[in-house]
């Protein structure tokens, strides 16, 4: 039945535009420098991550589309008999937007997700250029993720630290569009044991 | 012990259900499944409307739609690779299911790609009609306008910052709040602030004087303004507040200026006057709101692809859906449709091979179901028929049977002749009269067969006679009778006497019944016979006792009277005429016996009593031979008549004295042995008389009982023939033989066995 193959072949194609399996080919970020360290305070993450927004990105922000990226943190520690367990975990949510009418970034940054609508809690930063603004949100700097007590440094817990565009806060049609498209995707992770300063 | 609702039903009623539930199951599952496919497809055409409550579903109902339509066409492509090996292997019906579902599935497909492809381009069309050119540059142009009227605006208050500095460069940080008041009032602005180089404030007026902690400007930003001495800055414009539930600030312009030390030196560290003037609300509304739209235009402007996607994904989807419905629908209304046609098809199969047995109904009100009925019917109907002719041919072949049954053991003989006299048939009565193995020659001719030429002859003329006088007499039949291997003794046993009848039957076949007739003709003619003999005897013997007496007397009176040698002759005359009256006179009495012997009157008797009271005459005998009895003791009572039995002892005893006697050498005293005997294995009392004679010669042996045979120099003959007689009455066996001893004959034996009287008869 020749309609049969014509129907088949239909579906095969939708379901190759539609399913996200190119996310492989994204943009990379780098990221160096990444350090856990722990003093009286609490833990510390610090980080220098190193990227180039996609020309996509670089041009929806220009127009004045805010776009948001997400840095997670996660501290696990070992279990051989199960899956790790999650000791400690934060999240860091930044909005960029670009004002056309003043010409100035604006970079908000939280602990929780934001929409158009809200910021909740944020620290606002304006800035004069986009190099500015990428700068400032690529530097970690001793950013507390957790208290002393929680994590314990015996080399058997690691960390795993994520950055990455988040697309599931863009508009929905974008994300249509944007799903399964390289120049779309901006995402790095890197794994790390969690030692001891003594230890190192 | 009632049955519960499990337990399985009546066979027939299941056969007829199962399908049907298992129909109904799939109809119930098709449909099911394509009311959440078309839900499905509601929420998602709905969801690209509405964006705000659908937007975050739309993947995960776009993927559950696709898991649906997934499942039908896993269905589809079960149901074609199933209806593919069925075409393969040829089972009958498939071809017209495919015509069928292929029929509706285009009904199906049709419209449905028809309205794909004109939503498609509509679709598409209308999506980028959206997007102008003019419209973007409009908002670009509103955007500029907005962005100008604010440089403007930060410009000319970085200007007047400026040369407001100018006031202030010779006042000390003391004195400098009057002169802020100053400048306040004379560039209406609504706050004006001095820093230090370091980022202490020196002096305030206006609302922020209020603040504790009023926002210091950036070592940045004073930076900037060391280099160009006055610098202006918009803030307050953001389109999100920072914080929930506080409102936006008060969009202004803050403009700061170096305030120049008047010392040489110039030691004195540098001030920054900084100025902060609220922008007008309906401009800064305006402008956000040109902002606001050329956002949202270059949003969907960048999602534009995206939403052509969805809006087409959407649209294929459905189709899909649609078609996949459709075609699963088109099988199942095919099968429907179908089902009946096979069940009729399979019935007329059945039917063909023979099978009779009641067809499936299809329940249904329509003229398929109709049409079943029908052909039930019918076969049904073909059914009784049949078996109405099955029940007449069983009854037919009955009375063939039973007819055959009757012929077989009909004393007459059957012969069916046809034309040319050949045998068609025959029963077991015609082989026994006829002596000839008839059903062995069955397809011969009569006439060919042995012994048979003159009864065929006879026959056919008969026939012949007949056919041709048939029409002018009417008669339905013809009789004559016949003798067959006729000889001159009325007492062979070969000769056949047959009164036969012929008849004609349908298809020209004929039909000879024939009686034998030979024992009654002899009986007539031993009757007749009789009945002469005893009128004879009667008519001889009256005479016979005048003649004796007569010559007695003759002798008597002239004894004496005349001479010697007269009287000699006279005596020896006399003397023969008297032997020959005796013997006379015993040959008319043997002749009347023989014919006068009665029906015998079978009663209980002891044979042994009545044998010694026949033997009592014989103790006295002065004979030569004597008698010796062996009687048995416990013998049965037998059925006899004791005169005529009294008669065959004599008969037997004379027979064997006159023979042994005969035979007797001299000075030996032969004797003649009478014995009975009890064979309790047969059920039979023997009577056997033994002489020790001469015996009988073979020629006279298988003629004994045949009247006037003889082996005595006088006898009539007659002794062994009415000894033959009494024993048929009586139903006795009568056996004759000769007793061989070592090779030599010692003598003849006869013996009778009786049957026994049975108790139970009395």
């Amino acid at each position: 039945m020749r309609p049969k193959w014509a129907v088949l072949s239909w579906c095969v194609y939708l379901l190759l535009c539609y399913l996200p399996f190119a996310q492989a080919q994204s943009t990379l970020v780098e990221i160096n420098q990444m350090q856990i360290e722990r003093n009286d305070s609490g833990v510390f993450f610090s980080a220098n991550l190193k990227f180039e927004l996609p020309s996509l990105v670089e041009d929806a922000l220009h127009k004045g589309i805010p776009m948001f990226f997400v840095a997670e943190i996660e501290v696990l520690r070992d279990r051989w008999y199960w899956s790790d367990k999650a000791v400690a975990s934060q999240a860091r949510y930044m909005r960029l937007a670009y004002q056309p009418l003043t010409r100035r970034w604006r970079l908000n940054v939280g602990p929780t997700p934001m929409g158009n609508s809200g910021l909740g809690v944020v620290l606002n930063q304006n800035f004069e250029s986009l190099a500015d603004a990428l700068a400032n949100m690529q530097r970690f700097s001793r950013w507390r993720i957790a208290d002393t007590a929680d994590i314990d440094f015996d080399g058997k817990s690691h960390a795993e630290f994520s950055f990455r565009l988040d697309v599931s806060q863009l508009p929905r049609p974008f994300q249509i569009g944007a799903m399964g498209q390289s120049d779309w995707s901006l995402s790095g992770s890197r794994n790390l044991r969690v030692i001891s300063d003594a230890a190192k | 012990m009632s049955p519960s609702p499990a337990d399985a039903p009546v066979p027939t009623y299941r056969t007829f259900s199962n399908p049907r539930a298992l129909r109904w199951a799939w109809v119930v599952g098709a449909v099911v499944v394509m009311a959440i496919g078309l839900i499905l497809l509601l929420l998602l055409t709905q969801s690209t409307n509405n964006r705000e409550m659908y937007e975050r579903n739309y993947a995960r109902l776009f993927a559950v739609n696709v898991v649906v339509a997934g499942v039908l066409l896993a269905v589809i492509t079960w149901m074609a690779v199933r209806l593919w090996i069925r075409l393969r292997r040829g089972k009958f019906g498939s071809r017209l299911l495919v015509k069928l579902a292929t029929i509706f599935a285009l009904v199906g497909l049709m419209p449905g790609l028809l309205i794909y492809v004109v939503s498609y381009q509509f679709v598409s069309r209308s999506i980028e009609s959206w997007f102008d050119v003019k419209v973007e540059t409009a908002l670009d142009a509103g955007v500029n306008l907005g962005r100008a009227t604010l440089d403007i605006l930060a410009n000319n208050l970085a200007d007047k910052a400026r040369n407001a500095s100018g006031q202030l460069s010779g006042v000390p940080d003391a004195a400098a709040g009057l002169t802020l008041e100053h400048i306040r009032d004379q560039l209406d602005v609504s706050d004006v602030m001095l820093w230090s180089s370091s980022g202490q404030l020196i002096a305030s007026v206006g609302q922020s004087r209020f603040l504790l902690n009023p926002e210091r400007p950036s070592p940045q930003l004073l930076r900037n303004v060391r280099t160009q001495r006055a610098v202006a800055a918009i803030e307050g414009l953001d389109d999100v507040a920072p914080m929930l539930g506080t409102e936006l600030p008060v969009a202004h312009i803050k403009a700061l200026a170096l305030v120049a030390s008047k010392g040489v030196g110039s030691l004195a560290e540098p001030r920054f006057l900084q100025i902060v003037q609220r922008l007008p609300s309906p401009l800064v509304t305006n402008a956000m709101a040109v902002q606001t739209a050329n956002r949202e235009y270059q949003e969907r402007a960048l999602a534009r692809n995206g939403l052509k996607r969805m809006y087409i994904g959407t649209l294929t989807l459905s189709l899909f859906l649609a078609v996949f419905g459709a075609v699963l629908l088109a099988v199942l209304l095919g099968n429907q449709l179908a089902r009946p046609l096979l069940l009729l098809a399979e019935g007329v199969r059945q039917v063909a091979a023979g099978d009779l047995t009641p067809k499936a109904v299809w329940q249904g009100r329509d003229e398929l179901g109709g049409l079943t009925r029908s052909f039930a019917d019918m076969t049904q109907q073909l059914h009784d028929a049949r078996s109405a002719v099955d029940q007449s041919m069983s009854q037919v072949n009955a009375a063939r049977a039973n007819l055959q049954t009757i012929l077989d053991n009909l004393t007459s003989g059957v012969i069916v002749l046809d034309a040319a006299g050949t045998i068609q048939s025959s029963n077991p009565g015609a082989t026994r009269i006829l002596r000839v193995p008839l059903a062995a020659l069955e397809g011969k001719a009569l006439a060919e067969v042995e012994g048979m030429s003159e009864f065929a002859q006879g026959v056919h003329a008969q026939f012949s006679a007949f056919l041709s006088e048939q029409i002018h007499h009417g008669l339905d039949h013809w009789q004559q009778s016949f003798e067959l291997n006729a000889t001159q003794s009325p007492f062979s046993h070969d000769a056949i006497t047959l009164v036969a009848r012929g008849a004609e039957l349908p298809g020209s076949n004929r039909l000879l019944v024939f009686d034998d007739i030979s024992e009654i003709v002899s009986a007539q003619r031993a009757q007749a016979w009789g009945e002469v003999a005893r009128r004879l005897a009667h008519e001889i013997k009256n005479p016979l006792t005048p003649i004796q007496l007569s010559a007695e007397r003759l002798e008597m009176k002239l004894l004496g009277k005349v001479g010697e040698p007269e009287q000699a002759l006279l005596k020896k005359s006399v003397k023969t005429i008297v032997d020959q009256v005796d013997a006379m006179k015993r040959l008319v009495n043997e002749f009347r016996d023989y014919a006068r012997l009665p029906a015998a009157d079978l009663k209980p008797l002891d044979l042994n009593l009545l044998v010694q009271d026949v033997l009592q005459l014989y103790e006295h005998d002065t004979a030569t031979v004597h008698v010796v009895a062996q009687l048995e003791g416990g013998c049965p009572m037998i059925l006899g008549d004791a005169e005529q039995l009294r008669q065959v002892i004599h008969n037997l005893l004379q027979n064997a004295q006159d023979a042994t006697e005969a035979a007797r050498q001299p000075g030996t005293a032969p004797s003649v042995i009478l014995r009975t005997q009890w064979a309790a294995a047969a059920q039979r009392v023997r009577l056997v008389v033994l002489d020790q004679g001469t015996g009988f010669p073979e020629h006279i042996l298988k003629r004994a009982f045949e009247p006037y045979v003889t082996t005595k120099s006088r006898g009539t003959g007659l002794g062994l023939a009415v000894v033959k007689k009494i024993a048929d009455e009586h139903g006795a066996r009568i056996d004759l033989s000769n007793r061989i001893a070592s090779g030599v004959v010692e003598g003849a034996q006869v013996s009778l066995s009786f049957a026994i009287h049975l108790k139970v008869a009395t």
